[in-house]
């Protein structure tokens, strides 16, 4: 009786705010809503129809290669997560060699405590086209080159909006990667050094298979983070020019919010959750095991 | 162990507070009011100063308190608030669109509901100003500020120098951008960045649309009865494409689309100036005074209307308003939407400088400044007037008319296949 005493609390606010949200976001996919989002009508699977075969700012598997907000989510996936947890490994097996190395850590940490739009506003005057302003283009035209316009062209501004991001996430890999490194005993690695390991060795087969469970803790956090993206590219280019810069929760917003159509939205809502899903899955199950062997 | 207790009994706390804190509330749909309207638009800064002066001025004189709120995410906002329950009692939409919107999810108050008289308030205005706030035949709200889109803006002492005369036809405007080419000048500068500056571009497309399909032809294809991939409207893109492009403006297209409509109007008028002349609405001179104030209206600063094209077309105003509109039904909105309408509450608003008066009532000496008072009998005079297309778009159609030609300026070989793409969206949303 204690036990259920004690666990009620968590239970009725995790069902307000979890269980409930989720099952009435799976209703709503399946409505259509007037402009004050009240449901008015039911409609099976057609928004989800909809949603991948009829929404070009989605999916457009017409032109090649294929565009829209679905895509440029994968391009983030991609490319955000793996080169932030690179970024972050590296820079976590470097500041261990050099004395300064809390002072380089904390630096790269920094951006870690500021609000995604905070990141968005200061990368918008970095990526300013005017080289008075934007200090990407001042360094650019300095050594000779030519100010771009880096999100206000079409093929450049994902990747301008990507780095951004890693900029301030890399922060989150190197601090776990970098404690658990420092988790690694030192024997062993002396060890390995007189039996004549190069240090790219070391790297290779000592440390970064200690590191493996890390290395997926960080990817979970880097995927979930990815897939949800928004304020930043709300803030930097309102999914612009032209619906370039478009991803997933933006269509989401902009469907429910701007068009009213929060059926519409919701369905991307659900897009969204089966995504997600796989990813909680592994990590869970890779907990699971990890504490089995312990 | 024994330290446990305090987890679940602040959690306990917690949920108390945040389950009194959502309680409902009763919305109004009384007919007595409160003494005080809660009042909801997107208008911020000088905008919002000035308005304030109105609202001081209603309370004055009817005793009745205003609370004024703003949010640049207007529509999102009022969407929730109407699906909590707890609107607004007024709003400002800024697009006729919305009123036809909310007004057939009932949303809107007729005025009649709020027992006003509306023909003596339809009295202050022209037929085409009553138009914008009436869905169905029913008026819904109060036309509260217009503005002109018309509108050209130069630098006299530029002209001067190089010996232009003020363009009245689209070919003597030709001639002007290619004199400035040809003297190492940048002629445009157009902001047209992202979500919040592309209705720039749509501006651009509307006055050259009017101008050579004519009156007829903007109404139908801004109500869905025309397709935008009709013949009418590549002519028209042909004629823009033929002034936004990389030749002619600063930074060409990439540059344009990186930059806001402020930001571009800077770029012209500002203390460090890189183009001659800009292509915006009449609101563009508060604009840039605001942030050069050694501009002088007249001798750095001016604006001429937008010029002809196709001389059956003549020169229509292409413009812009606000409708004031009623979420809730009670006495006091009553009175502030009647407020509203009347000649001494367009007078005290005009006095700022901030807008242009549709209201037929406000005399021209009330205007603070000559560039607002040229403004101003350039939206009375108007041989016709239609309201800005986009802004007629129902949901999303108009945001994304707005990304429609940032597209084409981007890929104008791709103009056809964008047109039939888009036409594809228009279509499902005028169903």
């Amino acid at each position: 009786m204690q036990g259920l005493l004690f666990i009620a609390p968590a239970v009725l606010f995790l069902g307000l705010l979890l269980i409930y949200p989720l099952v009435y976001t799976i209703v709503l996919s399946f409505a259509d809503t007037n402009a004050k989002l009240e449901i008015v009508d039911w409609v099976g699977f057609e928004n989800y129809t909809n949603l991948f075969t009829n929404d070009k700012e989605f999916l457009d598997l017409d032109s090649f290669p294929p565009t829209g907000a679905f895509v440029n989510n994968l391009k983030w996936v991609v490319l955000y997560t793996s080169l932030s947890l690179a970024l972050g490994l590296l820079i976590a097996v470097l500041a261990a060699r050099v004395r300064y190395e809390a002072f380089l850590k904390a630096i790269v940490f920094i951006p870690m405590a500021i609000s995604a739009t905070a990141v968005a506003i200061i990368w918008k005057f970095v990526y300013d086209p005017d080289p008075d302003i934007g200090s990407l283009n001042a360094l650019i035209t300095l050594f000779g080159g030519e100010a771009q316009a880096w999100y206000g062209r079409e093929d450049l501004v994902n990747y301008a909006l990507i780095w951004a991001y890693i900029w301030a996430s890399t922060g989150f890999a190197m601090v776990v990667l970098s404690a658990a490194l420092k988790g690694i005993s030192e024997e062993v690695i002396e060890a390995a050094r007189t039996d004549g390991a190069s240090e790219w060795d070391i790297f290779r087969r000592i440390q970064l298979p200690l590191l493996s469970l890390p290395i997926a803790v960080v990817t979970v956090w880097l995927l979930i983070n990815v897939i949800k993206v928004f304020d930043i590219i709300y803030v930097l280019t309102g999914g612009g020019p032209g619906g370039a810069s478009e991803v997933i929760a933006f269509s989401m917003y902009d469907e429910t919010f701007t068009n009213g159509e929060a059926g519409y939205g919701a369905t991307v809502a659900v897009v969204m959750l089966l995504l997600i899903i796989p990813i909680m899955a592994f990590n869970i199950r890779r907990f699971r095991s990890e504490r089995v062997t312990q | 162990m024994k330290r446990r207790w305090f987890i679940p009994a602040a959690v306990l706390a917690a949920m108390a507070l945040a389950l009194g804190a959502c309680g409902g509330d009763d919305g109004g749909g009384t007919e007595e009011g409160d003494g005080e309207v809660t009042i909801f638009s997107l208008w911020t800064g000088s905008e919002e100063e000035a308005f304030k002066k109105v609202l001081t001025q209603f309370t004055e004189e009817t005793g009745i308190r205003t609370k004024y709120e703003a949010a640049r995410d207007f529509l999102p906002v009022i969407r929730t608030r109407l699906n909590a329950g707890n609107p607004p009692e007024v709003g400002i939409l800024p697009r006729p669109g919305f009123v036809d919107e909310l007004a057939r999810d009932e949303a809107l108050i007729p005025l009649e509901d709020l027992g006003l008289d509306v023909d003596a308030i339809n009295e202050n205005y022209g037929d085409t100003w009553i138009d914008l706030a009436t869905f169905e035949d029913t008026a819904y709200g109060v036309v509260a500020k217009a503005n002109s889109k018309s509108t050209v803006w130069y630098k006299p002492n530029s002209f001067q120098q190089n010996g232009f005369e003020v363009p009245q036809t689209w070919d003597q405007l030709e001639q002007i951008v290619q004199s400035y080419k040809s003297k190492g000048e940048v002629p445009w500068a157009v902001g047209a960045q992202g979500r919040d500056s592309s209705w720039t571009l749509t501006d651009w497309f509307e006055q050259i649309y009017i101008r050579t399909a004519g009156g007829d032809n903007y109404d139908k294809l801004f109500s869905g009865e025309l397709p935008f991939n009709d013949a009418t409207v590549k002519e028209a893109l042909e004629i823009m494409l033929q002034q936004v492009n990389n030749e002619n403006v600063l930074n060409g297209v990439d540059g344009a689309l990186s930059l806001s409509f402020q930001d571009a109007i800077t770029r012209v008028f500002g203390t460090n100036p890189q183009a001659e002349m800009h292509m915006l609405g009449g609101f563009t001179g508060g604009i840039a005074i605001g942030a050069n104030p050694d501009l002088k209206p007249g001798e750095t600063i001016d604006f001429f209307p937008f010029p002809t094209i196709k001389e059956e077309h003549g020169d229509p105003l292409v413009g812009s308003g606000d409708v004031a509109a009623a979420f809730v039904n009670n006495e006091d909105v009553a009175e502030l939407l009647e407020f509203l309408s009347t000649p001494e509450a367009g007078r005290t608003w005009v006095s700022t400088g901030a807008i242009v008066s549709p209201n037929k009532g406000v005399p021209d000496d009330a205007y603070p400044n000559d560039l607002v008072r040229k403004e101003a009998d350039q939206v009375k005079n108007a041989e016709s007037f239609r309201f800005d297309g986009s802004d007629l778009l129902p949901g999303t159609l108009g945001q994304d008319f707005g990304t429609l030609l940032q597209n084409i300026i981007k890929n104008p070989n791709n103009v056809d296949s964008l047109l039939d793409d888009y036409q594809a969206e228009a279509e499902q949303a005028f169903s």
